[in-house]
């Protein structure tokens, strides 16, 4: 880190962190069958192997997943596939009991 | 933490740290549904979309193959999405000629057996080259490797997937990098290297005669948390090709529970049932081995696949043969009940040196035998032996415990409530000794399931501060995590979910320990408590 200097606090924080040893390796991510796991974040696991960098809570951003076809396989998409899924259901965060799943089970 | 990585090569040899050739089909057959009404079946029901494309064959639907729960999926989405009007016996019908005519050879659905079998917390397939990020960053890579296509036919997949969900091109960062080049070259000519459609397993398996799977079985299996189970299935064909079987099972702790499976066997060896297992409404996916003596796989709860057993069944011989010994271990110095379980077992017992086994009760299938463990033994494997049946099967012998193993090392439960039930996370604890080798190296012992009292804590910092222990759920006696209510939290920080990022620990009960070992031994894993998911097709 020679010649760089930090811009931010940020940074300052990251290199103080560096230099005390207290930034993690990097580790292999494991990966469940079925599990999203690696767009910003993933839906049921975050990047880093935890929850804790996932929207929380969920149902407040559900219907800007769904809409967009964002996790498909996790969130019926009604954009095309589910165009009703969520109708009936106008607020997530209230509603969300009312949201079914979108496969028979028959 | 690690695990043991399924990983093709780009040459499509599946790998397990070592190269496994994937072998060479001696098969028995499908065949049965390859009947006129099939394919005219076929034809009302999709021909008015599907164009001929030579003789007995339509556009599309004849350039791939899939499993049973392939082409279940794919019929509900030419229901959902394109309007098909089917009955579901129209529907049940296609599923079978189709998995019967355009089916999987038993050696290429082997490798991904757990996504049908519905095994939770299985680590996915590594797929080579572009695959892992191009396909398995949605869905399971499982699901892409129990399909089968010519490149051509991959490409109008791909451009499928683009046509229904156009922002794949967003997620998977199109901005910076040429992924449509790649989706539609690259990632078309992959697949149809790894997965073609003809393949000399395929051509084989199709000309192999259909073993009738009626008679007697003996049965075995392990139900995670719940330990050991045996018995009998009693299998027989009906006039319309579907099999009939009734079960007599019992679990170590002595439970009865009588069966009754109705099933129909696809592509000649996929066994799909659907039973009562006593008050249980279950599903089995097993699979038929080529010869017809095996039936091996898996039974789930019908409303919640994560719960079930392994299940394998023998024909019951007609020479003597022993099918299970349980439990699988013995300390040394005490006495134990075992159960070995098979058929025409008689004449002299022996569980090897430093053991003297006594005969408790003898029935049809089983022998139940007090065996003393001299407190001078060695620890180590031993063979059991019954009169002339002796194989494979062994019993260990130990003098301590040192370690637990606790499966899976790395889990998922998710929070249920409403319209969606929760995914509860079943984990088992296997006990090891690790004895020293004469070589100097060590050599573990497994002991299997002992006693142990199972309890979570929080994975990491931010698990202690948000509370994750006492809001995400809790761990039963038999090592059953039950997610908590899903839905916001306003006790909780922004109102968060119950997720929770924590340890689940297995702590060896007392009565286990030998004496002299007064260390408490435990064994973890990792559990994420996360979100629901409402996507719930029969393979993610």
């Amino acid at each position: 880190m020679s010649g760089m200097k930090p811009a931010n606090q940020k940074a300052e924080l990251l290199l103080d962190a560096a230099q005390a040893g207290h930034v993690q390796e990097v580790v292999t991510m494991e990966s469940i069958a079925g599990c999203a796991t690696t767009f910003d974040p993933g839906w049921e696991v975050d990047p880093f192997g935890g929850i804790a960098s996932l929207c929380q809570p969920m149902e407040a951003d559900l219907y800007g997943c769904s809409d967009p076809c964002w996790w498909p396989a996790q969130v019926p998409d009604t954009l095309n596939t589910y165009p009703n899924w969520d109708a009936g259901a106008p607020s997530a965060q209230n509603d969300w009991r009312e949201l079914d799943a979108v496969f028979p089970k028959k | 933490m690690t695990t043991a990585k399924r990983r093709y090569d780009k040459s499509g040899h599946l790998r397990f740290g070592i190269l496994l050739a994937l072998a060479a089909l001696v098969a028995t057959a499908p065949r049965a549904a390859q009947t006129p009404s099939g394919a005219q079946a076929l034809q009302a029901a999709c021909g008015a979309c599907h164009r001929p494309d030579g003789p007995g064959r339509l556009a599309r639907i004849s350039a791939v193959r899939k499993t049973p729960e392939g082409w279940v999926m794919t019929i509900f989405r030419m229901q959902h999405v394109h309007g098909l009007k089917l009955s579901d016996a129209q529907r049940d019908a296609l599923v079978r000629y189709l998995a019967d005519t355009q089916g999987l050879a038993p050696s290429e659905a082997k490798p991904a057996r757990f996504a049908l079998e519905r095994r939770p917390n299985v680590p996915d397939l590594e797929l080579p080259g572009n695959l892992q990020t191009m396909c398995a960053r949605c869905h399971s890579a499982a699901r892409i490797a129990l399909q089968r296509r010519d490149a051509g036919e991959w490409l109008k997949n791909v451009n499928w997937h683009l046509a229904q969900w156009p922002t794949i091109e967003y997620q998977q960062n199109a901005r910076d990098r040429h992924w449509w080049r790649t989706a539609s070259t690259v990632v078309p000519a992959e697949l149809g290297k790894l997965f073609p459609l003809h393949t000399e397993s395929w051509r084989i398996w199709q000309h192999h005669k259909a073993v009738d799977l009626g008679g007697r079985w003996l049965v075995h299996g392990h139900r995670p948390g719940r330990g050991d189970y045996w018995g009998t299935a009693d299998i027989t064909r009906g006039g319309d090709g579907d099999y009939r079987a009734a079960y007599r099972l019992t679990d170590e702790h002595g439970t009865a529970t009588d069966g009754a499976s109705h099933a129909i066997v696809y592509t000649g060896y996929e066994w799909r049932g659907t039973a009562k297992l006593g008050t249980l409404d279950t599903h089995e996916v097993f699979a038929a081995s080529a010869d017809g003596s095996t039936l091996s796989g898996r039974w789930f709860i019908a409303d919640h696949p994560e719960i079930g057993a392994d299940w394998t069944a023998v024909r019951a011989a007609t020479q003597p043969q022993i099918v299970a010994v349980s439990p699988d271990s013995i300390r040394i110095g005490s006495r134990a009940r075992i159960v070995v379980f098979g058929s025409h077992l008689g004449g002299k017992i022996s569980f090897g040196p430093g053991t003297h086994a006594r005969l408790i009760a003898r029935s049809a299938d089983r022998l139940e035998i007090e065996v003393a463990v001299d407190s001078a033994a060695h620890p180590g494997y031993r063979t059991v032996r019954v009169g002339r049946a002796s194989d494979a099967r062994s019993i260990a012998l130990y003098d301590r415990v040192d370690r637990l193993e606790v499966t899976p090392a790395y889990a998922i439960a998710r929070l249920g409530g409403g319209r969606i039930d929760p995914v509860s996370a079943q984990f088992d604890a296997v006990a090891y000794e690790d004895i020293a080798a004469a070589d100097g190296k060590t050599r573990a012992l497994r002991l299997g399931s002992l006693p142990v009292a199972w309890s979570v804590a929080p994975f990491n910092e931010e698990a202690v501060r948000d509370r994750d222990v006492d809001y995400a759920g809790h761990i039963d006696a038999f090592g059953q995590f039950m997610p908590a209510g899903a839905g916001p939290n306003p006790q909780r920080k922004f109102s968060a979910d119950n997720t929770g990022n924590l340890f689940v620990v297995a702590t060896l009960k007392a009565q286990a320990h030998p004496a002299a070992s007064a260390k408490p031994v435990v064994g973890k894993a990792h559990l994420i408590v996360t979100v629901q998911r409402w996507n719930t097709p029969p393979i993610y």
